[in-house]
């Protein structure tokens, strides 16, 4: 009843009828148990149980076949912080957010700033800019792989160069950003353009009244309406292309890239979990990548606290 | 409009209801829209990783099987070529849901749990349809069977090539008496060659296509080359790594010099190249289907025997059965036959390129005379280059996607000749210490038969 | 250059209008280009598709798309995507509402572990969880089922976390009347609280439908039969026997990209809101 009351900041209320049935109310709430139970099911086998047995492998030698398991201590661990392909393919994980969040960021925004402040077409630019969202990652992975083709892909022949893209290692990573960033800006693209038409209409009206120029409008009405929903895409892009794998594998044929320049950490722990069979290995490594996620995603949150307790002063 | 009451919306609702059901309905079937279709013929799983020329000469094969045995309903699935194959095979034998007959590189059977993973052929069952241990090559009947019992039925060995082109080598006036390319038996007379062929060649066109930036073709003909001076990886109970980094580097070094000498431009698409005209191209021997395709005279050899020893990469298609707990039954005894029929007639597969395990087929006059396979297939019978008999070799396998990083880098100049070799054979000694993950030992423990 | 929409109605082909356009449609050619490249390709034969790239086809033909329906593979996979699509979706409106009104609205023990529990469940995600899930569901025999694929993408932390705020900012009167009328909680929840929800419910099922019809991890590790592979998966992992031939890749693409993409044309801005909501949900 209590949470009812501080959940609910309901308008004062006067019916003696109303305080009765709200009593009633409460006492019938002990069985909502049953409303979470289905998600609890699914969510304890394939969240929770995973979780608990990834850690326990991680401190064991288990294979893909699941026989002949035995507890190895720490030693997964150890081996990890001396495995050169640890350190390389977390590295191109990380490299490849680097160049790719920005990138995204930056497109998003132009774009909905675009779409937003055109009168006309502004469906058509929304479905060119969305559509490619819309592909499954192997047909980016596919789509990519042929225009980069050197002597007969698009990318080439408009730009009327003859690169080879994906078989030197200069421009490997290159072609994933530019695949990622074609296929998957439409989302922030979205997000920042609900954003916009969030703006309050009466605060451009107010500035224009008061004399400001349509650049002063964006930089001291809509940049600062977007900070929030900058942080939000910022934070999804970054967990996002942290755990990069879908585009980077059929890209190169789920090979390692041109002197293994493209190997992404996600990709190193299945091939270790699913091609070198290392069940436990593959779990202890996994770990690493959560730690990372974790980090991100608390930190963002912990940021975010600061800010509402700044917001409400 | 229309019948009252049914509007647009309800009929939406409808769809959507049905789909549902469907969909759930289908998914409580749980086995996918071929397989219902197929109804109760006996139903024979079996996965490739046969594409390109190797696809169509194979479905052919598989064709021709449907048509002598009708009452068997053969699904055949052509999966992505290396790593994503056989991590699909590993783990649909792991889940208990493999197919009933696949294909696997012979170098690859010793790291895939023989016993778990795998079936063992029944011999008795196989000479039924007609296939007998006789028939074979005995090295490569033998390099199948582990622990006494086979698990590999050679369909094939494959090799890398030496293709040449005869009018630029005419030209050149490279080619003996019977319009075939000698054999070069040193370094230098391999580059002599090379030589003599640009010297014909238009502007912009690499002398030789050596898929210097491939892992894997790099890693193969390391390994020929290797093996011509007589390297080799590990003590015989394997407890120790035996690489000679000096050979390793004379055969990288060997590698390199086609770079920087300028025979080999890196990133080519060394085939198409080999068809506009370039003279030399080294290629595996499936790619005869792809040159024979167009009017391009050539020939094809093993690779060239510079270092003294003739021996070029070889490797084994062969049949396999992935573990299931309950084999027999129609369907295994139709993965019986369908692999038996493929190997005893392989006559197609043998026009394709590859030099075929059954030596009904091998030594067969036909086959005998057909070019430019009478230039390699006996020498690639006889002088078979493969990486050794452990449980991380085999094609695309631990060891090669360790090791064929590391020779490509070579090649590529991003790392010395010599700095490479001690990377291979630090990796080496690395592998031989890590322990098998299906079985929990070490290589050497696997080779005294000894328990984890 | 950024002028807001406040001009009369008359007026709108103003200079600055005009070149946002340009620019807009500069940018739209740029992300049109690689699927009008696709398409092109697709009604090329095989050796035109490597000869010289050119954007018109000399030999126009749909001999590809023919091929690629034919051989079977690609209608098979496109039922086994939409079976799991559709069931996936289905489960998890069922699952993440009933779960969010249960948080929202219920009171029981243990509720504060759990919705905690469920929001730490926000951080992973089947590229870290891949290996260990692998070998659970491996373990309760679903690998290479149809329940294998589905079951696990059902249990989304973030959708339960989307609804329970939507329930938690409905207002609670009308739920009230109809208890003090004598109705359960159950009957309120699916004929007074789902009704009321139902732009929620509809963003939550496009991005889940959207999310699992283009999802490739999962079933990429948990399917190894090429009968049951969805369209991602089996295009990237099941290969033409007859090697690389790309108007062929490019035709099976477009089969496997366009249902989505001509939804998207027709219900363009219900899916919008949808993706928006959902990924605004998440600030």
């Amino acid at each position: 009843m209590s949470t009812l009351v501080q959940a609910g900041a309901l308008p004062s209320r006067t019916a003696a009828a109303t305080d009765s049935a709200r009593a009633r109310w409460g006492r019938r709430f002990q069985h909502g148990g049953w409303f979470v139970a289905p998600f609890f099911v699914l969510y304890g086998l394939f969240v929770i149980v995973p979780v608990v047995r990834g850690l326990y492998l991680s401190f064991t030698d288990a294979n893909i076949s699941g026989e002949h398991t035995a507890f190895v201590g720490l030693d997964n661990y150890r081996e990890a912080l001396k495995d050169d392909l640890v350190r390389d393919s977390l590295w191109h994980s990380v490299q490849f957010t680097l160049y790719v969040v920005p990138v995204i960021v930056v497109t998003a925004l132009l774009m909905a700033l675009i779409a937003h402040h055109t009168v006309h077409f502004r469906w058509l630019w929304r479905l060119c800019f969305f559509a490619p969202f819309l592909l499954p990652s192997a047909v980016v992975g596919n789509l990519w792989w042929w225009l980069f083709q050197p002597t007969n892909g698009m990318v080439n022949h408009v730009l009327g160069w003859d690169t080879p893209w994906l078989t030197q290692k200069s421009t490997a990573m290159l072609a994933i950003v530019v695949a990622t960033l074609w296929w998957t800006v439409g989302f922030s693209f979205l997000l920042y353009l609900a954003a916009l038409q969030n703006i309050p209409r009466h605060l451009y009206e107010a500035a224009e009244l008061d004399g400001a120029g349509s650049l002063q409008r964006l930089l001291h009405i809509t940049v600062p309406n977007l900070r929030n929903i900058t942080g939000l895409v910022l934070a999804l892009q970054v967990l996002a292309s942290l755990q990069v794998f879908d585009q980077a594998v059929v890209m190169y044929q789920f090979g390692p890239g041109p002197e293994e320049s493209t190997r992404t950490f996600v990709q190193y722990t299945l091939e270790q979990g699913f091609t070198s069979y290392r069940v436990g290995y593959a779990s202890a490594i996994s770990l690493i990548l959560f730690l990372i996620i974790a980090a991100v995603a608390l930190g963002r949150m912990w940021l975010l606290r600061d800010r509402e307790e700044a917001a409400t002063r | 409009m229309g019948r009252p009451g049914l509007n647009r919306r309800q009929l939406l609702t409808a769809a959507g209801g049905l789909t549902l059901a469907g969909s759930f309905g289908f998914a409580a079937l749980g086995k996918g829209a071929d397989a219902l279709a197929a109804g109760d013929r006996t139903r024979v799983r079996y996965w490739n990783l046969f594409q390109g020329g190797d696809g169509a000469n194979q479905v052919a094969m598989v064709d021709a099987f449907r048509e002598e045995h009708p009452d068997i309903a053969v699904k055949d699935a052509t999966l992505a070529w290396g790593n994503p194959y056989y991590t699909k095979i590993a783990m649909a034998a792991a889940g208990n849901r493999a197919p009933d007959l696949a294909v696997m590189h012979q170098g690859r059977i010793p790291g895939f749990a023989p016993g778990r993973l795998l079936d063992p052929w029944d011999i008795d069952l196989l000479a039924e349809y007609g296939v007998r241990e006789a028939d074979f090559n005995p090295v490569l009947w033998r390099r199948g069977i582990v622990d006494g019992r086979l698990y590999a039925l050679p369909l094939d060995i494959h090799v890398q090539l030496s293709f040449y082109r005869k009018d630029v080598c005419e030209k050149a006036s490279l080619l003996d008496a019977d319009g075939r390319l000698p054999s070069a038996g040193s370094p230098d007379d391999w580059f002599a060659i090379l030589d003599a062929a640009r010297g014909q060649l238009k502007k912009g066109q690499q002398t030789l296509g050596l898929h210097a930036n491939d892992q894997n073709f790099s890693w193969w003909f390391f390994v020929a080359f290797y093996q011509q001076l007589a390297g080799t990886y590990f003590t015989d109970d394997r407890t120790a790594v035996t690489f000679d980094t000096d050979k390793a580097t004379q055969v990288l070094e060997f590698l390199r010099k086609h770079v920087t000498e300028g025979y080999v431009t890196v990133g080519e698409a060394d085939a198409e190249a080999f068809l506009a005209g370039s003279p030399f191209t080294w290629e595996g021997n499936w790619s005869v289907p792809y040159f024979n395709g167009e009017k391009v005279e050539y020939g094809a050899q093993p690779l060239p025997p510079v270092f003294g020893t003739p021996a070029t990469h070889a490797e084994s298609h062969s049949f396999i059965l992935p573990h299931r707990s309950a084999r027999g039954g129609a369907a295994d005894e139709g993965a019986y036959r369908l692999a038996a029929y493929m190997v005893t007639h392989a006559t197609t597969w043998a026009n394709g390129g590859h030099v075929p395990a059954y030596l009904p087929t091998f030594e067969d006059p036909a086959y005998l005379k057909l070019a430019p396979q009478d230039e390699y297939s006996r020498p690639a019978m006889e002088h078979p280059a493969t990486e050794p008999h452990i449980w991380f070799a085999g094609s695309t396998g631990v060891l090669a996607q360790r090791v064929g990083p590391v020779v490509a880098a070579s090649n590529l100049g991003s790392a010395r000749p010599d700095q490479a070799a001690r990377r291979i054979k630090s990796a080496l000694r690395q592998l031989l210490a890590t322990r098998n993950p299906m079985d929990g030992r070490t290589a050497a423990q696997e080779a005294k038969g000894a328990d984890a | 250059m950024t002028t807001p929409v406040v001009r009369k109605p008359r007026s709108t082909w103003t200079p600055a209008q005009i070149a946002l356009t340009l620019v807009a449609a500069a940018l739209s050619l740029v992300w049109l280009a690689p699927l009008a490249w696709a398409l092109s390709t697709s009604l090329k034969t095989p050796t035109e598709s490597v000869l010289s790239p050119h954007w018109i086809p000399d030999d126009l033909t749909a001999e590809s798309w023919r091929a690629v329906l034919d051989a079977g593979n690609i209608p098979n996979w496109f039922v086994n995507s939409l079976v799991v699509s559709v069931c996936v979706t289905f489960l998890v409106l069922l699952v993440a509402s009933l779960a969010g009104y249960g948080f929202a609205r219920t009171e029981f023990r243990g509720k504060p572990v759990l919705l905690a529990l469920t929001m730490a469940g926000l951080m992973f995600s089947p590229a870290v969880l891949g290996v260990p899930l692998f070998t659970t569901v491996q373990s309760l025999g679903m690998v290479d089922t149809y329940w294998g694929m589905i079951l696990p993408q059902c249990a989304p932390a973030a959708m339960v976390y989307i609804l329970y705020k939507f329930f938690q900012s409905l207002p609670k009167e009308l739920e009230e009347a109809a208890f003090i009328d004598g109705a359960g909680r159950w009957r309120i929840f699916f004929t007074i609280v789902l009704p009321l929800s139902k732009p929620s419910l509809s963003a939550v099922g496009i991005f889940t439908f959207i999310a699992s019809w283009n999802n490739f991890l999962w079933p990429y590790m948990v399917t190894n039969n090429p009968d049951l592979m969805t369209l991602p998966n089996g295009i990237a992992t099941v290969q033409n026997s007859f090697g690389i031939v790309w108007p062929q890749l490019m035709a099976g693409g477009l089969i496997a990209g366009l249902p989505l993409i001509v939804v998207f044309v027709f219900f363009q801005s219900q899916i919008v809101r949808g993706v928006a909501h959902t990924g605004l949900a998440g600030q």
